[in-house]
């Protein structure tokens, strides 16, 4: 097939956010994890705008616009509350809170 | 591997049995585009081989030539699956179509690297990549506007932010005669279970795959392009014009609404992570020293997991129930 | 009769002890204090008018020959479908006489007990429990069914454990409550199964009908003309399940070994409850069921030997016994065997009559010795003191006319009640009439060996002993000190009164007595047609029956004559041994030495329900092996688990965020999985290779 379909984009989102999710849940640096979930979103974007343009409505791409405000704003308290658990345990181990054991 | 304790072994050789599988039945009877072409074996092996590469090259107590070849059996099974996919001949090459799997494979890989690569600062840049790579795809989709939105914010803003931090929060303790820069946190150089984690992973993906390649036919036609009166320039409408219109004739509530909610970001961002400040205590709130330093369990019984951020000897990790 | 005064206002009877227990406990510690005894002094005293104005309404109606039965419920107290129990009373002559007894006595009693606990600590606790036991007595005898008698019967139980353990603080007291209570216990429990056997079989708990004038009552129903097998069989058996409750009560063996230790209690509670009252429930319950009893031959045989043993080992104990009480404590085991012996050969006339003249004269003989025991300052032993008459006058003879009463010296009240039964016995059997005849020597003997060596011959005072019962000291007796005060005295005259002349009433040949008064009452009417249909001839008259026809009884017998003389020889020999010559009777003791040394063991009886109980506490220590065992084995259940869920916390809780995000991304691939998936491709699959 030459033409490149709605599924290729799809796919390629697909993968993107298969990839984020493994990482997420393999990294163990709190900085990395959250990368990796800013790579999830990365993936449903380039879903969105690819059904924004097969269904030739804006809506997908004015949702892309939330999905980046919410991705902002998430990374900036995700950030600072990295900071403060680093300070409280001077590290970045995901490992290091691990007080929901049993 | 770090600590991965032997019953998720079986967990790990289900889900490894299993995704391929998954993965597998996307070559479904139904997508005549692809059954002539794909057999099921040969993509089971294709997933396995990806897997494989895949763990091998996550982070681990591995030599680089191990996670070497790990990429080099990704890439491998990275290429051959959409080679299996493309056709060649039988058309003219598109030229949107050749951009497309070139974004596409830097973003994949990209994104590959930035879960893979054992150093917080190179996964940021990699994800700088994938974004680049991203605003390209959206170009082909005719979205310039987020395609300068996304690069714009992620890659302007949200990922220098995410370089700050990693800089402001490296501290690994540096031995003497070392450059600071070559010392790897544990926490960074171990990844925890990639086997599960791959396993799902990969199931996920192929279910995904399954869904968007055997259930095409599902989908409802395309909407007609949108008539565009060429003689009247007023209605040539850009995307960036489209999307702000739509923007504030249907999502009013919703952009007031986004708004508020990055003022909010901003305020707690500012609250959270500030830092207390005792008038008169010389030494403020300095957790750091007194804190035990990073300990790693010497086996996998509960008991000998160490308690972080105590000071009492005597708690054991594992409270007896 | 159910316009008598005393019927229209019998709930009075148990209510008034019980208000002034009530008040006595709740306010006697703090505001009454050492006039507790008013509010039980009201109380038992106006319930002692009721009844006695009760008694001479019913001898009046008797003379007028009227019906002498009234049924009176108040309310139904349990009713659960089928099984109810009213909350009533019953009136005939046995109630009468009982209720006259008890109230009347226990009147005279806690008049004396003001007295006697005069300073005590916990002196109102002391007139509160006595309350309660009146209460609870006169519930016992003035029930109209089964329920009710078990009320009183438990109730006394529980205020003899009360009142036996007054003194909480002496260990030994403590124990002999508890063995009070534990042996009762015994006998409640077959008392129990025979009631619920009773309703069993006749689906009703009622002695004569369940409100008011329905004639359905157990004893109606135990006569019917035709019972069922299952009711047949159930009539052979209650009466032994009943008699056990009565040997528990009344102290027969096997179960009297609480009774001597119950001396522990009290001087006034020893008189009231293991003399007059109490014990003799047993007796007035077999009375009460004689339909069941009297006809039952095997269980009148049992009751009879029961009582005759019991009579015959206890006066063979107390002749060896050296502390006041005890004796008397052995010589209560040994009346009421003889009661018993009355009942089981059909003289239950015989046996009542002797419980009242009983209850006299040994209430006196109790309180006399309390009297005793306060002038010499809690001293029980009778080697240690001699002579008292000097100092105790009234005393000497009080005590003097109980116990002459007692030993069965003639025309006192002990010599017709206790020929009445020997004569009985001896109609019954031979050798029967023999054992009791031998008991009553052994019992004159005994009782006069304590009379002649506490109050003649030479004058000893003992030293106090140093642990006082509950804090009497020992007197000064080099001061003048009325050791005899009127409030103690005057009962015990009344009481001397009674045991003097209570035995006319049983005066035979004129038509006023009290056997054909008490055979008025239905229990021992039916008893007799009962007894006649299975024994076929039965002394009417021993049941208080009168035929016509019958010869009419000499008021003097052959047998008569013969206790009279029994009588006379004991004191004689008690005189010889006792107080001619005192070395005598240790000598005899010494000279006859293996079977004294059995005698002054108690026949080790004791000893052998401890040895018993240790059996018990083996197995029991066995079996909570064994208990502790299942325990193991459901702990171990618990365990596995609770080890399962530890192995899966290890695998699953470790307190990743990573492992939990990944656990529930499995899961949702799962269900992805399940509803997207093309199964298909197994089939492919298989077919590819």
């Amino acid at each position: 097939m030459t033409t490149i379909e709605l599924q290729h984009f799809l796919a390629v989102g697909a993968i993107m956010f298969a990839i984020g999710m493994i990482g997420f849940v393999t990294r163990r640096n709190l900085i990395v994890m959250f990368l990796c979930t800013e790579l999830m979103f990365q993936g449903v974007a380039i879903s969105l705008i690819a059904f924004s343009r097969y269904n030739h409505d804006m809506a997908g791409q004015a949702f892309v616009i939330f999905v980046l405000v919410i991705a902002a704003a998430e990374a900036a308290l995700a950030l600072g509350l990295i900071v403060l658990l680093f300070r409280t345990k001077n590290t970045l181990d995901a490992d290091a809170w691990r007080e929901m054991k049993g | 591997m770090a600590a991965v304790p032997p019953s998720t072994g079986f967990f790990a050789l289900g889900s490894m049995v299993f995704s391929p599988a998954v993965l597998a039945s996307v070559a479904s009877v139904t997508d005549e585009r692809l059954t002539a072409y794909i057999s099921p074996a040969v993509v089971l092996v294709l997933c396995v081989v990806a897997g494989i590469g895949t763990i091998m090259l996550l982070p681990g107590k591995r030599e680089i030539a191990f996670r070497r070849i790990g990429g080099a059996l990704l890439g491998v099974a990275g290429l051959l699956f959409p080679a299996m996919i493309y056709r060649p001949g039988g058309g003219h090459l598109d030229a949107a179509g050749v951009y497309f799997w070139i974004f596409s494979a830097i973003a994949i890989v990209a994104a590959v690297r930035v879960v893979t690569h054992p150093r917080p600062v190179y996964s940021a840049l990699y994800f700088v990549l994938t974004v680049f790579a991203s605003a390209g795809l959206f170009i082909l989709m005719y979205a310039e506007f987020m395609a300068a939105a996304l690069v714009i914010i992620y890659a302007g803003a949200i990922l220098i932010t995410y370089v700050f931090v990693i800089m402001l929060a490296s501290s690994a303790s540096v031995p003497e005669g070392k450059p600071a820069a070559a010392v790897l946190g544990e926490y960074d150089a171990v990844s925890r279970e990639p086997f599960i984690a791959c396993c799902v992973g990969f199931a996920l993906m192929g279910v995904l795959l399954f869904v968007i390649f055997d259930r095409a036919h599902d989908l409802r036609p395309p909407s007609p392009e949108p008539t565009v009166d060429l003689s009247n320039p007023e209605t040539i409408q850009g995307t960036a014009q489209s999307v702000g219109n739509y923007l504030f004739t249907n999502q009013m509530v919703s952009l007031e609404v986004a708004g508020v909610i990055l003022t909010i970001a901003m305020v707690g961002a500012i609250v959270i992570a500030r830092r207390r400040v005792m008038i008169g205590a010389e030494d403020a709130f300095e957790p750091s020293a007194e804190m035990s330093p990073i300990l790693t369990p010497q086996d996998d019984s509960p008991a000998s997991v160490p308690v972080y951020g105590t000071r009492n000897p005597r708690q054991k990790g594992h409270p007896e129930t | 009769m159910s316009e008598l005064f005393a019927v229209k206002f019998s709930w009075l009877i148990p209510l008034l002890p019980l208000l002034g227990a009530m008040v006595a406990g709740f306010t006697g510690a703090k505001l009454l204090k050492g006039r507790s005894h008013w509010p039980i002094w009201i109380g038992v005293g106006l319930s002692a008018i009721l009844s006695i104005s009760l008694l001479v309404g019913m001898l009046g109606l008797w003379h007028a020959g009227q019906d002498l039965t009234v049924a009176k419920d108040l309310y139904k107290w349990i009713d659960t479908g089928n099984f109810v129990a009213w909350a009533g009373f019953w009136f005939d002559p046995l109630t009468a006489i009982m209720l006259c007894v008890v109230t009347g006595i226990g009147f005279l009693i806690t008049v004396f007990a003001a007295g006697y606990m005069k300073g005590e600590s916990g002196y109102f606790r002391f007139f509160a429990y006595l309350g309660l036991f009146i209460f609870s007595m006169t519930c016992l005898v003035i029930g109209s069914n089964f329920i009710m008698l078990y009320l009183g019967w438990e109730g006394v139980g529980l205020c003899s454990y009360l009142l036996i353990g007054y003194y909480y603080e002496k260990p030994s007291a403590r124990e002999a409550a508890k063995k009070a209570f534990l042996v009762n216990r015994i006998g409640d429990f077959g008392f129990g199964l025979g009631i619920m056997l009773i309703w069993k079989a006749f689906h009703t708990v009622s002695y004569f009908g369940d409100g008011v004038g329905t004639n359905t009552g157990v004893f109606d129903l135990a006569q019917a003309a035709h019972l069922t097998a299952y009711q047949l069989t159930a009539l052979k058996v209650i009466p032994f399940f009943l008699l056990l409750g009565a040997v528990g009560k009344s102290a027969q063996f096997p179960l009297y070994v609480w009774l001597p230790d119950a001396m522990e209690g009290p001087t006034p509670v020893s008189a009231l409850i293991h003399a007059a009252t109490m014990v003799t429930a047993g007796v007035y319950m077999i009375s009460r069921c004689g339909v069941l009893f009297f006809g039952n031959q095997a269980a009148m045989v049992t009751v009879a030997c029961i009582g005759a043993f019991t009579a015959l080992l206890a006066a063979v104990i107390a002749l060896r016994q050296n502390d006041l009480k005890k004796v008397f404590a052995y010589s209560t085991i040994s009346q009421l065997g003889y009661m018993f012996v009355g009942v089981g050969v059909l003289a239950p006339v015989a046996g009542v009559f002797h419980l009242v003249t009983h209850a006299f004269f040994k209430a006196l003989l109790f309180l006399s010795s309390g009297v005793v025991m306060h002038a010499m300052g809690g001293e029980l032993d009778m080697r240690k003191m001699s002579g008292l008459k000097k100092v105790l006058p009234i005393t000497n003879i009080l005590m003097l006319i109980g116990c002459a009463a007692l030993a069965g010296v003639p025309f006192l009240s002990g010599f017709f009640s206790k020929d009445a039964i020997v004569a009985a016995a001896f109609a019954r059997s031979n050798i029967l009439g023999g054992v009791m005849l031998f008991t009553a020597l052994l019992t004159a003997y005994y009782t006069f060996r304590l009379y002649f060596q506490v109050f003649q011959g030479p004058l000893v005072i003992p030293e106090a002993p140093t642990d006082a019962h509950g804090g009497h000291g020992g007197h000064d007796h080099e001061q003048k000190h009325n050791h005899e005060p009127m409030l103690m005295i005057a009962p015990l005259i009344l009481l001397a009164l009674g045991a003097v002349f209570a035995g006319y009433i049983n005066w035979p040949n004129r038509h006023a007595s009290f056997g054909d008064f008490l055979g008025q009452c239905p229990s021992l009417k039916q008893g007799y047609e009962v007894a006649k249909a299975s024994y076929g001839e039965v002394d009417a008259a021993a049941l208080g029956q009168r035929v016509a026809g019958a010869e009419a009884e000499a008021p003097f017998t052959p047998v008569m004559a013969i206790s009279a003389i029994v009588a006379i020889a004991g004191i004689f020999a008690a005189y010889e041994l006792h107080l001619k010559r005192r070395a005598k009777a240790e000598q005899l003791a010494q000279a006859a030495q293996p079977l004294t040394a059995i005698i002054e063991g108690k026949f080790f009886v004791d000893e052998f329900y401890q040895w018993l109980v240790e059996q018990l506490r083996w197995l029991g220590s066995k079996l909570d092996g064994f208990d502790k065992f299942i325990d193991i084995l459901v702990a171990v259940v618990g365990n596995v688990l609770q080890l399962v869920g530890f192995m899966l916390k290890t695998v699953f809780q470790r307190g990743y965020l990573q492992g939990y995000a990944s656990a529930m991304l499995f899961g949702v691939v799962v269900i992805l999985l399940c509803f997207f998936a093309n199964w298909n491709w197994l089939w492919t699959l298989m077919h590819a290779f």
